[in-house]
Parts: C-alpha cells; sequence; structure tokens
C-alpha cells in the first residue's frame, strides 16, 4: 500500500514536471529554468555537451554548452555569450535559444564549425529579476565595499513605494538640478542654464541614507560585475570592477576554458557593446602607442564588412554604436585575447515617429530615449513599465515634497518575451551567415615536376577558401592563436634537398593564397599536411615523379 | 640566563639523542660572539650555500620548531607542480594581535634561476628569532611589527634551475609549458647538458668563416675579431647554448620550458604578451603569484614590501612603465627616496634606481602592483653585482675571470672539451657553470644577506607606529564637554600612501571614543585658529581619518555629554591599533 502511494507521488510529480516543461514559456529563464533548458539540450542531442565551468559566489552555475559534430576542438569554433550583463535577460535567452535551434534546425553546420555557447556570465546579478525586489543588478553575489569606506553593504536601497522595483526619487528644491523633460513631464533631464532653464528637483535614487553619510544607496548588496572586471582599460577602484582584474570566480574560470580553446576564431556577445550593427572605426592615433587602444586598420575592414552582413540578416535598423568601457568582455576578447569580437544588444528601441495627422503629442525635439521609450511602450500597449510619480514620507527629507516614480528597471533593453523568438531567428540567421564566411585552409593547385629520375619538385598554394581572414590582425600579434603549420612527412628513402620540413605561416587573407614549394630526392610519396585548429586542416598525399 | 638555559636543554637533548646535537651546535665555552651576528644560535645554518625548496622547507621548520613564539609556519598557497609556497609570519606573539601589527612582506626568487631572496628571507628569519631579547632594536620590531617572508614564491622553478639542465640565465619562467613557436608543441626543444658537467655551457666550432679566436694569454675566453683585425690563429665561430634540435625542425632550444615571465602577471597596468613580452594569460594565471595577491588582500595591515631579484646591484622602485609615470607623486617619491637612498649607502655596490628609467619600462611587475593596486611602498632588489668581485666600480669583464681563477681557484669554469655534435660535427663545450655571474659566490653570501636583511629591517622600522597623546576635555557648558585627542604618527611611512588616498585603496583610520555619549565629532585642522571639520554620519563617536601621515599628526575632537571613563581607540589597517 505504502509503496503504491509513493509510485502515484513519483508520477504525479513527473508530470507537473513534464507540464511544467511543456508549457510555453512566457517570461525570461530564471537559473533553473535556464539549467533544465541546457540539461535537456544536453540530454536530447549527440551534439550538444554541457559543463558547469564553476559555482559563483552566489552558488549559481557558469555553464559552457559544446556544440559540435565529431571532434569539437580540432575544428574553427564560435564562442556565444549572454547574461555579459546581469541586467540584460534578453542575452542569456538569445544564447539559448541559438544552441536549441542549431541543434534543432541546423545540425550539418557543426560538421565543419564548433560552437561554444556561455548562456549566462551574470547568474548571480540576473537572478534579482526575478526576486521581490528589482532593480538593474550587475553585481556577482561578491561582498564587496562599494564606496571603501570600510564597511560592507551598510547602505542598500528601499522600495519606499512598496511597488516591487526600485525607481527614482524627485525632491523639490531649488538646489536640485532637473526639471521635466518638454515633450514628456514624466520623464526627468538636466536643466540646461544655456537655454534659461533653472533646476527644480533633487535627482537620487529609491532608498534612504542608511549610513548618515549624505549619500544616498552607494554601497548595497554586491558585487562585482563580469562585464568590468577584464583586464583591457580595467576601471581600478571604480565600484564593480573588482580589485583587480580577472578577480571574480566567473570570470577566471571561462578565461582558463577560453586559453586551452586553439580552435576559437570568434566571440559573439549578445550585451551592451554594439560593433554589429554600427562598426568599429580605425583611429591611428589609437595604434601608434605602446598599448593599443583602437581596432587596427585590417580588422575595421573584417568588421565593417560582418556588420553589413548584421544589418542585412535581421534588418534592424537605428542601432546605437557602443565601442565599449572600462575592464568589459567585448574589448578584452578582441584587444587583449586577439579574437575576432563581435557583440550586440541583440535588439534595441525602434525611434518613434510622430504621425502627420497627430498634432496633439510634442517632438521629441532631443531623441530622449526614455520619452522614446514612453511612447514605444504606449504603441505596443505594455503593462507595468512605469511607476506614476507618488509622494512619501522620507526621513531624510522631513520638510520636503518626495516622489517616487519613473521606468521601470529592465524595460528599456528586454522586449516583451513574444518579441523575443522573432529577434532570436534574426540574430541565429546572422550567426549562420557567419560561421558561412569562416576562413578554412585548402592545399590547391598541387603541381609536381621531374628535374630527374630522382628529382621532385612539389608546388601547392595554401588557400584560405573562407572570406575571414586565417588570424585578425591583432591575433597575428597574439601568442594565443597558433600559426598555419605547413609539414611535409617524408619516409626513410627520401632526402628534402630544398624546402622546410615545418613551415610557420603568419597569416593568409580571406581568399588569399601562399605558394609552398619543395625539391625531393628519393620514390614513392609524401603527404603534405597544413592548417591549425582555428583554420581548419587539409592533408594531401603526393605521389613522386618516378 | 639564556645561554644557561640553553645549555642545559643542549645537556638533556644530547643525552637523548646520544650526543648527535653536540655536532650541531658548539658549546658555549667554546665560542666568542662576533660583533651583530647570533654568538651561539639555537639554529645552525650554513649561510654559505643555496638550498632547494626542500632545503629551505626544513630550515623554515628547525626555526619555527626553535621558536613557536616568535614564528609560526603556514602555506600560503601550491605551485603549479603542487609545492607549498611556504611562508615564516615572525613576530611577538606574545604581544598583541599579530595580523594587526604594521606587517612587512618579503618574497624571493620570482625568477627562477635569481636564487637568493630565498636565502635572504631565511636569514632574516633566522636572525631576527635569534636576536630577539638579545638586541633592543630587533625585540621592538618584532614587539610591534609582523613580518611575512616567503622564501621563494617560485619553487618549481627553483628545483629546476638546482637540479635540471639549465645555464645561469634558465630558467626565468615559471614551468608551465607554453608553445613558444607556435607550431602546436609545448616545450619540446629544450637545452641539452651535452657534456655532462651539470651546467648549459656554450657550443664552439672551428670555422675558417667564423669571427672569433681564443685569447692567447686565457684559454677561457673568446675575442672577437673585427674586419680589420690580421688572424693568424684559429678562427671559431659560436653555436650558442648547448643543446641539439630536439624535435627536427631545423632550430636549437627555441621551445624551453616556459615561457611566460612571472613579473609580467601583475594585476597593475597588466598588458597581454603582444605588448609586454613575457605575460601570461591574465593578471595573476599564474597559480604563485595569485596566492600572493590573495594573501595582500586578505592582509590590509601589510605596509611595506620588499622582493628579492637578481643581479647587478640595484634597489629599485617603481613606476615599472613609463606609462605609470603620474602613479608616483612628490609625497610618496621623498618616502622612496629616504628608505633607497639609505638603502644605497648599506649596501655598497648597490644603486637606487627607478625601473622604468634607469633598467627598463615594463608591464605587470610584481613592485607595480603592491604599490599602484595596494599602496604598499615596496622595493625590488636586485642582488649581486660585479662590485663584489674585487670591491671597487670598474666595470671590467676580465673581473670574473680573474676571481673565478684567483679566489675560487677555477670552481665556476668548465674548461673547453671536443664534443661530437649530431648536427654540427666536431665542436667544442665549455663555459662558466650555472652557478656562476649570478649567484653570489658562497663565501660572500652571508654579507649580501645582512645588508639586504639590513636595508629591509630599516624600511619595516619605518612603518606607521602610532601613539595617541595630549588628551584634553573642557567643558563648554549645558554639560557639554569638548574632548580632544593628537594621534601621532612617529615614522617615516603614512598610513595612506598619497595612491592609496586618491583611490581610497584602504579604508580610513578609525579614531574611537568610547565612556560617553558622542554628539558630534570633528577633525581639528587648526587648533589656534579653531578651524575645524565636522564629520557626517550617524555614529559620530568613530572619527574617519583618511591618512595619519609619517612623522607627523592628526588632532580629533569629541562633543559629549554623560561622560564616565573614557577610552580613545585608533583602529588603522596599516598603522595598527592603539588605545589610551
Amino acid at each position: 500500500m505504502i509503496k503504491k502511494t509513493s509510485y502515484l507521488w513519483i508520477a504525479t510529480a513527473c508530470y507537473m514536471l513534464l507540464s511544467i516543461a511543456a508549457y510555453a514559456q512566457n517570461d525570461y529563464p530564471d537559473n533553473s529554468q535556464l539549467r533544465q533548458r541546457l540539461q535537456k539540450l544536453a540530454s536530447q542531442s549527440s551534439n550538444a555537451s554541457l559543463q558547469s565551468l564553476a559555482k559563483t559566489e552566489g552558488n549559481n552555475d557558469i555553464w559552457a554548452l559544446t556544440l559540435s559534430e565529431g571532434n569539437a576542438d580540432e575544428k574553427p569554433a564560435i564562442a556565444v555569450f549572454g547574461g555579459v550583463a546581469g541586467h540584460h535577460l534578453l542575452g542569456i535567452d538569445l544564447a539559448v535559444r541559438f544552441a536549441e535551434d542549431i541543434v534543432a534546425n541546423n545540425k550539418e553546420l557543426l560538421k565543419t564549425t564548433t560552437f561554444y555557447v556561455f548562456p549566462n556570465m551574470s547568474p548571480d546579478a540576473s537572478a534579482q529579476y526575478f526576486s521581490q525586489l528589482k532593480y538593474n543588478r550587475q553585481a556577482n553575489a561578491s561582498k564587496t565595499d562599494d564606496d571603501r569606506d570600510g564597511a560592507v553593504n551598510e547602505d542598500p536601497f528601499e522600495d519606499l513605494n512598496g511597488d516591487g522595483v526600485i525607481t527614482i526619487m524627485r525632491i523639490e528644491d531649488a538646489t536640485g538640478e532637473y526639471i521635466s523633460h518638454p515633450s514628456d513631464a514624466r520623464i526627468l533631464i538636466k536643466a540646461d542654464k544655456q537655454k534659461g532653464q533653472k533646476g527644480k528637483y533633487k535627482v537620487i535614487s529609491e532608498g534612504i541614507d542608511n549610513d548618515g553619510d549624505y549619500q544616498w544607496n552607494e554601497d548595497g548588496p554586491g558585487g562585482i560585475n563580469f562585464n568590468k572586471n577584464m583586464s583591457f582599460k580595467f576601471p581600478y577602484f571604480e565600484s564593480g570592477a573588482g580589485e583587480h582584474p580577472i578577480s571574480e570566480i566567473e570570470n577566471r574560470a571561462l578565461l582558463d576554458f577560453l586559453y586551452t580553446k586553439w580552435n576559437l576564431y570568434a566571440i559573439v556577445s549578445f550585451g551592451p557593446q554594439n560593433n554589429l550593427s554600427v562598426p568599429l572605426k580605425h583611429n591611428p592615433a589609437g595604434t601608434s602607442k605602446r598599448v593599443i587602444t583602437s581596432i587596427l586598420k585590417d580588422d575595421a575592414k573584417i568588421n565593417q564588412m560582418i556588420s553589413d552582413q548584421y544589418n542585412e540578416a535581421t534588418g534592424f535598423k537605428g542601432g546605437k554604436k557602443n565601442t565599449g568601457s572600462g575592464g568589459d568582455f567585448f574589448q578584452w576578447a578582441y584587444f587583449h585575447f586577439g579574437r575576432l569580437s563581435l557583440s550586440t544588444p541583440g535588439w534595441w528601441i525602434p525611434e518613434m515617429k510622430i504621425p502627420k495627422e497627430d498634432s496633439v503629442t510634442v517632438p521629441n525635439k532631443d531623441k530622449n530615449p526614455e520619452v522614446n521609450f514612453l511612447r514605444w511602450a504606449e504603441k505596443e500597449q505594455l503593462t507595468n513599465y512605469f511607476t506614476e510619480w507618488t509622494k512619501v514620507d522620507h526621513p531624510d527629507f522631513p520638510n520636503k515634497t518626495v516622489e517616487v516614480g519613473g521606468i521601470h528597471p529592465y524595460v528599456m533593453i528586454n522586449p516583451p518575451y513574444n518579441l523575443v523568438e522573432d529577434i532570436s531567428n534574426k540574430n541565429n540567421a546572422f550567426i549562420y551567415q557567419l560561421a558561412a564566411m569562416q576562413q578554412n585552409i585548402r592545399i590547391v593547385n598541387v603541381e609536381t615536376k621531374a628535374t630527374d629520375k630522382l628529382l621532385t619538385r612539389i608546388t601547392a598554394e595554401i588557400y584560405n577558401d573562407g572570406l575571414l581572414p586565417t588570424h585578425t590582425q591583432m591575433g597575428d600579434r597574439s601568442r594565443w592563436l597558433r600559426k598555419i603549420k605547413v609539414a611535409i612527412e617524408t619516409g626513410n628513402d627520401q632526402v628534402i634537398l630544398s624546402g622546410k620540413k615545418i613551415e610557420l605561416i603568419d597569416r593568409i587573407d580571406g581568399d588569399q593564397s601562399m605558394t609552398v614549394s619543395w625539391l625531393i630526392k628519393g620514390k614513392g610519396t609524401v603527404k603534405i599536411t597544413a592548417g591549425a585548429a582555428h583554420t581548419g586542416n587539409d592533408e594531401i598525399t603526393v605521389k613522386l615523379n618516378n | 640566563m639564556r645561554q644557561y638555559l640553553y645549555v642545559t636543554t643542549l645537556l638533556i637533548a644530547s643525552l637523548i639523542l646520544g650526543f648527535q646535537s653536540a655536532t650541531q651546535a658548539q658549546n658555549a665555552q667554546e665560542v666568542f660572539q662576533a660583533a651583530g651576528t647570533p654568538g651561539n644560535p639555537k639554529v645552525q645554518i650554513s649561510f654559505n650555500r643555496y638550498y632547494t625548496p626542500d632545503g629551505l622547507e626544513a630550515l623554515a621548520r628547525k626555526i619555527t620548531n626553535a621558536y613557536p613564539d616568535l614564528v609560526k609556519l603556514s602555506s600560503i598557497g601550491k605551485s603549479y607542480e603542487g609545492r607549498e609556497l611556504w611562508m615564516l609570519s615572525v613576530t611577538n606573539y606574545k604581544k598583541g594581535v599579530a595580523d594587526r601589527k604594521p606587517g612587512f612582506y618579503v618574497d624571493g626568487n620570482i625568477h627562477s634561476n635569481e636564487i637568493q631572496g630565498a636565502e635572504i628571507g631565511i636569514y632574516t628569519a633566522w636572525y631576527l628569532t635569534e636576536m630577539y631579547g638579545e638586541n633592543d632594536f630587533i625585540t621592538e620590531l618584532l614587539d610591534d611589527r609582523i613580518f611575512y617572508i616567503v622564501p621563494t614564491i617560485n619553487p618549481d622553478a627553483r628545483h629546476h634551475y638546482m637540479k635540471e639542465v639549465n645555464s645561469p640565465n634558465s630558467p626565468r619562467a615559471g614551468l608551465i609549458p607554453l608553445d613558444d613557436d607556435l607550431d602546436g608543441f609545448f616545450d619540446e626543444d629544450g637545452f641539452d647538458d651535452l657534456d655532462g658537467d651539470g651546467s648549459v655551457t656554450s657550443m664552439r666550432r672551428k670555422s675558417a668563416l667564423g669571427n672569433y679566436i681564443v685569447d692567447p694569454q686565457d684559454p677561457r675566453k673568446m675575442i672577437a675579431v673585427g674586419p680589420d683585425d690580421v688572424v693568424t690563429t684559429q678562427r671559431y665561430e659560436l653555436l650558442g647554448g648547448e643543446g641539439i634540435d630536439n624535435d627536427g625542425d631545423g632550430r636549437v632550444n627555441e621551445d624551453r620550458k616556459g615561457y611566460y615571465d612571472p613579473n609580467r602577471d601583475w594585476g597593475w597596468n597588466w598588458q597581454p604578451d603582444y605588448i609586454q613580452r613575457g605575460a601570461y594569460k591574465y593578471p595573476f594565471s599564474v597559480p604563485e603569484n595569485r596566492a600572493v595577491a590573495d594573501f595582500i588582500k586578505a592582509h590590509p595591515n601589510v605596509a611595506g614590501a620588499q622582493s628579492y631579484h637578481n643581479s647587478g646591484g640595484m634597489i629599485l622602485r617603481g613606476p615599472g612603465a613609463r606609462e605609470d609615470v603620474d602613479t608616483y607623486n612628490r609625497a610618496d617619491v621623498r618616502v622612496y627616496d629616504a628608505i633607497g637612498k639609505k638603502g644605497a649607502k648599506l649596501i655598497p655596490g648597490y644603486r637606487y634606481l627607478v625601473v622604468y628609467k634607469d633598467l627598463y619600462s615594463v608591464f605587470g611587475g610584481e613592485l607595480d602592483w603592491f604599490y599602484g593596486g595596494r599602496g604598499i611602498y615596496t622595493f625590488t632588489n636586485e642582488i649581486f653585482t660585479s662590485f663584489a668581485y674585487y670591491k671597487n666600480k670598474e666595470r671590467n669583464r676580465n673581473q670574473r675571470y680573474d676571481f673565478d681563477k684567483e679566489l675560487i681557484f677555477g670552481d665556476a669554469f668548465t674548461d673547453w672539451k671536443e664534443y661530437d655534435h649530431p648536427t654540427y660535427g666536431l665542436i667544442e663545450i665549455g663555459g662558466f657553470k650555472k652557478n656562476f655571474g649570478r649567484n653570489t659566490p658562497g663565501f660572500l653570501l652571508e654579507e649580501e644577506c645582512h645588508r639586504n636583511m639590513a636595508f629591509t629591517l630599516y624600511h619595516a622600522w619605518h612603518m606607521p607606529k602610532l601613539s595617541i597623546s595630549d588628551v584634553t576635555e573642557k567643558s563648554i557648558g549645558n554639560g557639554l564637554t569638548e574632548i580632544t585627542a593628537t594621534i601621532r604618527n612617529e615614522r617615516l611611512i603614512p598610513t595612506h600612501a598619497s595612491q592609496d588616498l586618491k583611490y581610497n585603496i584602504e579604508r580610513p583610520d578609525y579614531v574611537t571614543l568610547s565612556g560617553a555619549n558622542v554628539l558630534a565629532s570633528m577633525i581639528v585642522d587648526n587648533d589656534d585658529f579653531g578651524v575645524t571639520t565636522e564629520q557626517l554620519t550617524k555614529t559620530p563617536e568613530k572619527i574617519r581619518v583618511e591618512n595619519i601621515p609619517g612623522v607627523s599628526f592628526v588632532k580629533v575632537r569629541w562633543i559629549v555629554k554623560d561622560k564616565k571613563n573614557i577610552k580613545i581607540t585608533v583602529d588603522s589597517a596599516k598603522g595598527g591599533i592603539v588605545s589610551r
């Protein structure tokens, strides 16, 4: 009897789990839903293998999914990243959807390209989206003294109006610097003295001054941002950066993994930075010093070409460039890791135009993104994206009018979930196009010529069949991308009279080739191999002319 | 008294061990103390030879076992090959809280073949413990400071340098394998000790095309010949360091152990390999350095640091990179100069220099992270200089040949001998052995250790020493009292370097009043004119002082009521805790 009951329980539990899994998702996945999706993918496909690189300080997994047919590490590889910024839930979903899509619909590609997918690099921070108190958190769970005053987490946000989200406070005060925006009074902007404007409000994030230092919410829970802890232009001693680059478990675990992947040539990030809809420009001043701070000339051309492909593949318009900030991942991947580094937020709010027949709406002359957002949200009939300004009694401002309100966290960079499928399909289409341009080393135009009975001259061209170069110009300088190795294997009775047994070639541009030749004394056949893990390998057997 | 106790212990030990230990130490009646050196130390160590990582550990244990109240031995982490990174923490553990005293960090041997630092570290721990209670200066140092000494932060490659095939210059790197020639293989073509003398020396070959001849007055030496020289003797060509083409790629010794430079790995203005040759993957990707960084981050009491390299006789301060010049401002340079110039006096033949302009401009060095990243005044000493050969400043390449012949009787040189090389045919192999040129010769080593230690102790002495004085109480009516106190720093180093102040690296110093109801508090900027800065805080009893400058003071004031037994406590991360 007892046994039967427990069977029933298990069956019920299984049914419940299945029904949860089958139920269409209507919001971004939290960490446990992400884990379920990844585990499902890995268990259902022989092309997918899942590993946890590390547990973060907040005890969340850093997942790495390897997608490949055959030996993953021997093929050129692209890495795809989500959760680069912890409040960018869209990026997480786009990364995992990409993995799901390629396994379901584009398996053939896995024979020639390996994909390493890291769906969430900021799991401690992204969890905030699903918690009781929502705010734009990017920091992990490391305990930090954000204001460096000796006390840890002593002044967090407070949800003063009880709406579950942290917005802002405006305090009526003649010394304040803010006024209402002329085309939407709900939005606050800085007063411009040049235009005869005087400030009316002080603006502070929602909360109280817990430690009495006349600063508000300057040291809350957490932590360090994944996207601020990398080594390129590391922002020393800024809040969220860490005490030194790569101080965090997740940053370190990721790099330890990436540095073993000699086959990796491109990194696609879904994150705040954007060099896909608008390419980076070469700046000679940034490449003339010892420390390089501008994309190199040849690489800027590649970026332009890829960017054109992105805009064409996605059909997206109006994306704003974001060339990066100190300690970010996107710049690290290029400047310090030498890989082709591509980043896109994946989606942005379209610019709202006022129809000609509308004479009521005040034009958003300065293209204020918040005003634009509110207009878009209204058109899309979103709910729950703005808290109207309401008065609160604030202990720090006893005799002043204090109102809490404003745009909710998350909503300006994460679209409503029903839009995500379409966004994902468009971004996936781009990644497939990128893989189609991949560099590919082949040995072509092999000729043998007898100069004597026992002497054979072999000439061949080492050809890059792809559109991308075998090495970015930066990668050519890096010790972390291998050279193209051309080697000839000869037998016992064969002697190389001229030509190198092993030749290392720095770089071959897209659709370009290099000629190699050998003079061999002997009979039979020799084997020629060419390539490197990230360029693809080719080999041929050549019969000597006798 | 101490001597008497020691003799008694020795007698008991001798009975137990069957007089074995009598061979370890002298009877007190048999010795006479030389000034400045422990007269009859409990722990006997020969400072005229070098020790492997195992040897260093054994010495560290002897010191720790002999002086359990003065030394704790711990490991701050593991090396790449799994060796422990041993640290001797030396202080008077019976006084104060050890890790809250101003701390001085010492390490050595970050470069594998630069070995003397470990012996200096051991010498320092030995000297401090043996002289505690015997010498007032040392006693005071251990009463109010703590020394964190890691003799070697690179034990794997130290072991490799001593026990495997190497030249005086190899390995510099740690032992994590790297693909130097980017052919897909790791460390596949290193040196080979072809003549079996334990060192990698040089290869030369008789050749009519060569540009060298043997010095007719000294067959050890090679002389370069120029285009105008008339050569009447056998010409030679030089073929580089001893080795063969192990991987058959037509090159000799092109992918050796390593190569990365552990001193390009530190997290201040780190740059990747294409900009800074020798950088590994990312800041602190070398596990030994990571262990040091984690220790330092967990020990904000460290206020001074020293790292020992070789060679050249230099006392170096940052910045390491030209790009970092603005990091070091005038106030801090004054502190560096005072200590560095003293060092140049204490260690004849050594020069006080700045890395980026006097040596080379380099990113990711240890001393830059200690200063730039942590605000810790740090020096790097390049141990040993040819000055030591004949105690003169002449820099003449013949000196080392003369020294080898006249003072160490040819012990440092392997004479040229013929060898049948698989690629080069009949060649000759010979040259200076690996323990000569950079390593201090045995009979000079104790002096080297002592002088460098003396420099480090001077630096450690000048870490902040805080005291509370001139506490005054003044009634200001209505039951209110104004309490004023002066917080002094008697030494050269401030509680916060200017780099620290610029970025608030370390928290402020706290000056806290207990035993009264504190209503407000302030820093007294100018007592005579009544200029003060009030503290904006909900906890006015705890005054936050951003810095207590070197050889200077800060005045603080509280306004209180309901005064009982008042107590003032200064709590400074780098200056320690004092109460009154």
